[in-house]
């Protein structure tokens, strides 16, 4: 699989400012060895960069421009809340592979990586990573990620959002299950303009309840209580409005630019990223 | 329905039972506040299921009463088994006993329509309702009857086999005759048959028990006198309206004009019955048609009948031989079959007689007048023919209509109508009794048609003997010291014997005179009369009219072995002729008049009419009440009263609740 990641790199769709040279050639202009393109000079240009030589020539002044290589910030922000402690394997677990191996491929290819667990400002902040070698310091923070933080999902963004303010790919790993809602946390996304990705992760168990009876639900993440007599006419209409929401998330991020993927944890991380990611275009 | 009696007092239920069911109620709402004991379970997020499940959630008491369909049912439910508890029910009625007789009169006058559609539909209906009225187990017998009793359906249970049998039965235009059918009733009653007699695997289901006999008529039986109705208990179910108004031909004759021998007359009489004997007397038309002629040939207005009485009018027909007429009064009331009437004008038949005598100038002399040439062809033997083979083989033949054995006697009976002059018949049914020297005439059935018109008063008789007939015979002339003159009947035909000799003759062959009767006026019409009655002469223009399904006899001049009998709706009968020379024909159920043909030949030798002339059925008025065996029968139009109630109606209904509420209980979300 490592193979298979090193192949790739992430790619984002809107044009970037790293903070390094990186390996990408980015799509601004800038200062480089290879050459883009002339334009006219304006009073306040470098002066270095203007062309000499075609100033003798025509005499008339041109400055050339350079592609810039830079690199990409890549954030991901896993929802490490007791609902994600659910299924087999759990999510959080299918979350923490899917962060690694995105993370794995920026980090191969010199990206600016930053992996965090969702309101983890007032505990260990996650490390920014760079270069293949510190594919081992992500892997011991995505270990030491624990179920049982219950930050409301607009509160863990907004303080990302607070604390990084710069451009890249974002990758959200989440079951959206947040009572007072997601729409609130992802519109404050889009005013970070950066490349957002919302994987929505879903278990088995969810999808296709396998219970019972009369029963009394408990919410792991407040202890709420729903009463349910089981019956097949309830579970239809269970599944309906799981349907419901699973449109309602797409729809909402594909209105605002976002690109929603619904990943089902019996589906393999590596197949995710191989095929349903690169559809998506977070890789190549 | 009685709302007094809607519910039932006295039920099982006691006060601490009326409290315990009405405390259920309350108990069903009570459990409705308590929490099911549910399983906890963890899941990651409440959030979809509270989603889906948030329109069963309820916050208030009032709220969830408000939603909670299965409350409600549950509530309906328990209701209704309170209301079934309750027995409500109405004051309705049913049939006594278990074992029934439905007995449907068919006759003429349930064609009546003062009911619509019928009497009879009306009849048919109710007997069905009864039959519908019976409980499980119940059995029951069907007899239709008019003139005679039609069994059509012997005691069942089967309650679909009774109705569809009570649909088949039709309308006659016969009259009543309750006391066959009673009989029928009482025979299959007392016997215990099986429900179907034609089934041998078939089980007795009906043993001799007594039976309730509910008899649907409208009355206008005759009198019941010698039948007991043992374990029979008859009830009369009225079938008709009190009120009755309805005019009918009595009777429709034609004969020979009186005073023109070749002239025809048509008598036609009419009678209205009507229930309010102050009603003012009808007036009527009549129209009289001949043939398929659409137009009368004769029409009498105005005629007027009194309330409960007749009138009579005349038809003149001048030189009509043949033909058929119709009659019909203008006039639509309950009864329509008795407002027509048809009449046969016959081709004259004449009678074949045989005398067999010594010498008897006397009667030769009267047989040859020419008023009875015109009715009979006569022959003359002696009586040494009697024992010859070809005179055995025409008596047994029935060759003729009458043989007169004037002195003499055969050894066997022939198949002929015989009268015996001075000697008895060969069988032991006849005998001779004490002879009687002068004696005296002194009395004469003056209405029997054989001395019909006859003095005889005046008439000498030298010597007599006393004729003693079987039982049944008719003493037709009686003497002072015996029988003179008797009739009686023989296997279809009639043997009549006087009991002295008009000319004898003695050993030596010496004839006297026995009598003086030859010198009267009575003789040569009681010639006549014989020859007329015994004869079998219908005369010139005789019209043989019968009732509806009565059977006829019909004799023939020819010697053909088979007739054609041609009913008034063009059905045609072959009849073949029986032992006693004649033809017996037995459907005569329809009105109108019957066409007789002989051998293979297409024309018409003779016909005979068949009218309801029926006073009884023409009056059409319901009895009040019927007499079996001089015991009076007062008419009911209801059966008796009974309770019916409503409980398992109810119960039915809670258990469509009960299924409801199971699938509101499984459908629930979508509620």
């Amino acid at each position: 699989m490592l193979v298979q990641l090193e192949r790739m790199e992430l790619v984002s769709r809107k044009i970037f400012r790293g903070r390094m040279k990186g390996e990408r050639r980015s799509q601004r202009k800038g200062q480089s060895v290879e050459f883009a393109d002339f334009r006219s000079y304006v009073a306040g240009d470098d002066l270095r960069f203007i062309d000499w030589n075609l100033y003798a020539r025509l005499d008339k002044l041109f400055l050339k421009l350079f592609l810039e290589e830079e690199d990409l910030h890549f954030h991901a922000l896993i929802d490490a809340s007791t609902s994600m402690d659910f299924g087999d394997p759990t999510k959080l677990h299918y979350a923490k592979q899917l962060a690694a191996s995105l993370g794995f491929v920026g980090l191969c290819r010199a990206d600016r990586v930053k992996i965090e667990s969702l309101g983890s400002s007032g505990q260990h902040l996650g490390p920014i990573l760079r270069g293949r070698h510190s594919m081992w310091r992500m892997l011991e923070y995505l270990e030491n990620i624990e179920p049982g933080d219950n930050t409301p999902l607009v509160d863990g963004i907004k303080d990302f959002c607070l604390r990084n303010s710069g451009k890249g790919i974002f990758v959200l790993l989440t079951d959206l299950m947040d009572k007072s809602g997601y729409e609130a946390a992802l519109r404050l996304l889009m005013a970070q303009h950066m490349d957002v990705y919302v994987i929505h992760l879903i278990s088995p168990e969810e999808v296709n309840p396998d219970i019972k009876g009369d029963l009394q639900l408990v919410d792991c993440e407040d202890d709420d209580i729903a009463e349910v007599t089981v019956s097949r006419p309830l579970l239809d209409r269970y599944k309906q409005t799981l349907a419901t929401f699973i449109d309602g998330a797409r729809d909402f991020c594909n209105r605002r630019g976002m690109v929603y993927l619904l990943a089902n944890t019996e589906t393999p991380v590596e197949e995710l990223v191989s095929k349903y990611l690169r559809q998506r275009g977070l890789v190549r | 329905m009685n709302p007094v009696n809607f519910f039932l007092s006295g039920t099982w239920l006691n006060a601490v039972g009326w409290i315990a069911l009405l405390t259920v109620p309350p108990m069903v709402v009570m459990l409705y506040f308590l929490k099911l004991k549910r399983q906890p379970l963890a899941v990651p997020s409440t959030y979809l299921w509270s989603r889906t499940v948030e329109d069963l959630h309820v916050n208030t008491i009032w709220q969830k009463l408000r939603k909670s369909l299965l409350l409600f049912l549950q509530l309906l439910l328990l209701a209704l088994a309170i209301f079934a508890c309750l027995r409500p029910g109405w004051q309705a009625s049913r049939l006594t006993g278990d074992r029934f007789v439905f007995m449907i009169d068919n006759s003429a006058s349930m064609s009546a329509v003062d009911i619509l559609p019928s009497r009879l539909v009306h009849a048919k209906q109710k007997v069905i309702d009864y039959i519908n009225e019976m409980r499980s187990g119940d059995v029951a017998m069907l007899i239709s009857f008019s003139d005679r009793p039609d069994v059509l359906q012997p005691f069942t249970y089967n309650r679909h086999a009774l109705r569809e049998k009570v649909k088949r039965i039709r309308p006659t235009n016969q009259t009543s005759d309750l006391e066959g059918a009673l009989r029928a009733a009482a025979g299959l009653a007392a016997t215990g048959r099986s429900s179907n007699p034609e089934d041998s695997g078939d089980v007795q289901v009906a043993e001799a028990k007594p039976a309730t006999l509910y008899i649907f008529t409208d009355g206008g039986l005759p009198e019941v006198t010698n039948f007991s109705p043992r374990n029979l208990n008859p009830i009369y179910v009225m079938i008709g309206q009190a009120e009755a108004d309805n005019v009918s031909i009595a009777t429709f004759t034609t004969s020979q004009h009186p005073e023109k021998d070749n002239e025809t007359q048509a008598f036609a009489r009419f009678e209205y019955h009507n229930t309010d004997s102050e009603a003012p007397p009808i007036s009527l038309e009549a129209e009289l048609f001949l043939d398929d002629n659409p137009d009368p040939i004769d029409y009498a207005p105005r005629i007027e009948v009194p309330v409960d009485g007749i009138a009579g009018v005349q038809f003149e027909l001048r030189d009509l031989k043949t033909g058929i007429l119709k009659l019909d009064i203008k006039r639509s009331d309950n009864l329509a079959i008795d407002n027509i009437a048809y009449a046969a004008v016959n081709l004259p038949r004449r009678s074949k007689v045989l005398l067999v005598t010594p010498n008897n100038e006397p009667l030769t002399f009267a047989l040859n007048t020419q008023e009875v040439r015109e009715i009979a062809d006569i022959s003359l033997q002696t009586p040494n023919i009697l024992a010859s083979k070809e005179h055995l083989a025409q008596a047994a033949n029935a060759t003729y209509d009458l043989i007169i054995y004037d002195q003499c006697a055969p050894t066997t009976m022939p198949n002929s109508n015989t009268l015996f002059i001075g000697r008895v018949p060969p069988t032991s049914q006849w005998s001779a009794g004490q002879a009687m020297t002068g004696p005296s005439i002194i009395d004469v059935d003056r209405l029997h048609p054989l001395t019909q018109l006859m003095d005889l008063g005046n008439v000498l008789i030298a010597e007599a003997t006393e004729v003693k007939g079987p039982p049944g015979a008719l003493d037709l002339i009686s003497a002072n010291a015996g029988t003179l003159f008797a009739v009686a009947p023989r296997e279809g035909f009639e043997d009549a014997v006087l009991g002295m000799e008009i000319f004898a003759s003695d050993e030596t062959g010496e004839t006297s005179i026995n009598t003086d009767w030859p010198r009267r006026r009575s003789f040569p019409v009681f010639v006549m009369n014989v020859v007329k009655y015994l004869g079998g002469s219908r005369g010139v223009l005789a019209t043989p009219s019968i009732k509806p399904g009565a059977t006829m006899v019909i004799h023939t001049d020819g010697l053909t072995d088979e007739i054609r009998v041609e009913n008034p709706q063009g059905t045609t009968t072959k009849l073949q002729r029986d032992s006693r020379n004649a033809f017996i024909y037995h459907t005569t159920e329809t009105l109108g008049v019957y066409q007789v043909r002989e051998g293979k030949s297409d024309d018409v030798t003779q016909r005979f009419a068949v009218n309801l002339f029926d006073s009884r059925e023409s009056n059409i008025a319901v009895d009040a009440q019927i007499e079996i065996a001089d015991e009076p029968i007062e008419g009911q139009a209801i059966l008796i009263p009974a309770r019916r109630e409503l409980w398992k109606w109810i119960l039915t209904i809670g258990l469509g609740v009960l299924l409801l509420e199971w699938y509101v209980y499984n459908r629930r979300v979508y509620l």
